[in-house]
């Protein structure tokens, strides 16, 4: 990986040749920073995280309905039913979508059945397709991990909560999602990571609207044939991962600390 | 109980099923097109799986998916067992290490892993010509991730085994070979065996470090769809799609199996199947 970092400080000599480094620079992070390129960037990150937050909120009460509603005997069979889309090739799933969404697809079909929309649909090729699959592709990484969580929850806990008067929602917010929070993180950086750097996603649905930044260091490498630019828009990207997992990390930890010291002044004014 | 919140949840189910399982559907019909083109259905019938096995390339770019898989799965299942069963026997200073190591692997991102292992690839290949075979690429960078995949459902299995059975087989004067051929390796074999299975299933579905790795004349079926994608997709892709589900589907079904017959509970199943150990190990 040290190998990305210092190809990011060459630059790409001529035509024929991808990599060069006898002389090294920033000027491979200029570009990799310039306004098209950033809005890609930005437009990943923007992507990345409204997929991450969907899937929790689709996944989250979907894995509480697995670990909570289903009878255990049943639970291997919906789990069964989740690992095999997540076993089928995540090209293959991606492709399917675009059946699925194609303007005289199944799709436009019904929605044309329903009289909500008449002309083609347009919804392929642009970012919307790309924020669609994304949710689609990641979801299970996301619902796994809850699901693993939720079912090591004592359900005594729960009913104790109730017992002890808390409503539905008290318990859901004071007990349950503090209890699986560590699922809840694994869930979050299992779906985050991968989809920033997605890029078969958004090159399968996105067209020339719905780009992203691991399409781009595709391009750069596989196509453009610059090695620098691609290995700096890589190492941009980690930075950027690594500067939103901190960014939300502080906050959680900052956001615990206050939890605890306004319970504690509660509790004093109580006593 | 006031219940409004069960049949919600239970129809958000429904929704969830419903949502993962409409494009899979999709590819599946859809296989059974015999237009000319994948997104425009136009009468059903089996051209395109006539289509797909009178295609050579395709035949081709499935035989290297299998040869890269097989080999993949072997050097994976080696390497990860040796150093699954080093990381549960022998902890020391350097297994922090070693786990952090592990995690790296397993949360960077693939399109990263992909980049670094072309750059290695281009740069070991100007001096062994070795590294330029399309096969040989593949093998090293698809066993990448699944062996630390397997290092940890090994790790997990060993954690499980009381060691003093091989004490036992110690104070038997059983040779330490011997030791391993007749009481370690039965005993972690089922989890050998789901990890040769599951390397060998993420190797026949990886895309993405394929798609930089490998060499034209050797890339491998997600490769060539890949290339559909960027050109023209047709009805065979579906079918092709469908046909390596079905083998994808299969080596899954017989790992589950496999591992159920050992003893695992469904949630060490799951935690295996999507080499979930990574993260949060505690074995």
């Amino acid at each position: 990986m040290l190998w990305i970092l210092f190809y990011s400080f060459g630059y790409k000599p001529d035509l024929y040749h991808s990599i060069a480094t006898d002389r090294l620079g920033l000027g491979q992070y200029q570009l990799a920073a310039s306004s098209t390129f950033f809005q890609t960037f930005i437009g990943t990150l923007r992507i990345s995280l409204t997929g991450t937050a969907l899937c929790f909120l689709i996944g989250f009460p979907f894995a509480y309905w697995l670990s909570v509603r289903v009878p255990p005997s049943r639970r291997p069979i919906y789990l069964a039913l989740i690992l095999i889309p997540f076993w089928t090739n995540f090209l293959v799933r991606t492709i399917g979508w675009r059946i699925l969404l194609a303007p005289s697809g199944i799709f436009a079909g019904a929605l044309h059945f329903l009289g909500l929309h008449s002309t083609a649909l347009e919804v392929l090729d642009t970012r919307g397709a790309v924020q669609l699959g994304v949710v689609y592709n990641y979801l299970p990484l996301m619902i796994l991990p809850l699901y693993v969580a939720l079912d090591r929850l004592d359900p005594g806990l729960r009913e104790a909560s109730k017992d002890l008067g808390a409503g539905r929602v008290r318990t859901l917010f004071k007990v349950t999602i503090p209890l699986v929070s560590p699922g809840i993180i694994a869930g979050l950086l299992l779906v985050f990571i991968p989809l920033s750097g997605d890029f078969i996603t958004a090159t399968v649905l996105g067209g020339a609207k719905g780009n992203m930044a691991g399409r781009m260091i595709y391009d750069q490498f596989l196509i453009a044939q610059n090695w620098a630019l691609g290995s700096a828009m890589a190492v941009v990207l980690i930075l950027l991962i690594a500067a939103v997992i901190l960014f939300f990390g502080l906050i959680a930890i900052a956001g615990r600390h206050i939890i605890r010291y306004r319970r504690r002044v509660e509790l004093a004014i109580a006593v | 109980m006031r219940d409004w919140v069960r049949p919600l949840l239970g129809m958000w189910a429904i929704a969830v099923f419903l949502f993962l399982f409409a494009p899979i559907m999709a590819i599946f019909a859809f296989s059974f097109n015999s237009g000319r083109s994948l997104e425009i259905w136009d009468g059903a019938g089996l051209s395109a799986y006539a289509s797909f096995f009178s295609n050579g390339v395709v035949h081709l770019a499935i035989r290297i998916s299998i040869y890269a898989a097989i080999g993949s799965a072997i050097i994976a299942t080696l390497f990860g067992s040796l150093a699954g069963i080093a990381l549960a026997r022998r902890p020391g200073k350097w297994q922090i290490i070693f786990v952090a190591l592990l995690a790296l692997v397993l949360v960077t991102p693939e399109i990263v892993s992909a980049i670094a292992l072309l750059i290695w690839d281009v740069r070991l290949g100007e001096s062994w010509s070795f590294f330029t075979n399309g096969l040989v690429r593949l093998w090293i960078g698809h066993s990448l991730f699944s062996t630390a995949v397997v290092t940890l459902i090994i790790r997990a299995r060993m954690a499980g085994i009381d060691e003093s059975l091989e004490e036992a087989a110690a104070d038997l004067y059983a040779p330490p070979f011997r030791r391993f051929r007749q009481v370690t390796l039965p005993l972690m074999f089922p989890a050998v065996l789901a990890g040769l299975l599951l390397s060998f299933s993420l190797s026949l579905d990886d895309t993405i470090i394929s798609t930089f790795v490998s060499v034209a004349g050797s890339t491998p079926w997600p490769v060539y769809v890949f290339s559909a994608v960027r050109s023209v997709l047709r009805p065979e892709i579906a079918a092709v799609s469908t046909v390596m589900f079905l083998v994808t589907l299969f080596a899954v079904g017989v790992v589950a199996l496999v591992l159920r017959q050992s003893g695992s509970n469904a949630r060490d199943i799951t935690k295996t199947l999507t080499g979930e150990y990574g993260g949060n190990s505690r074995a």
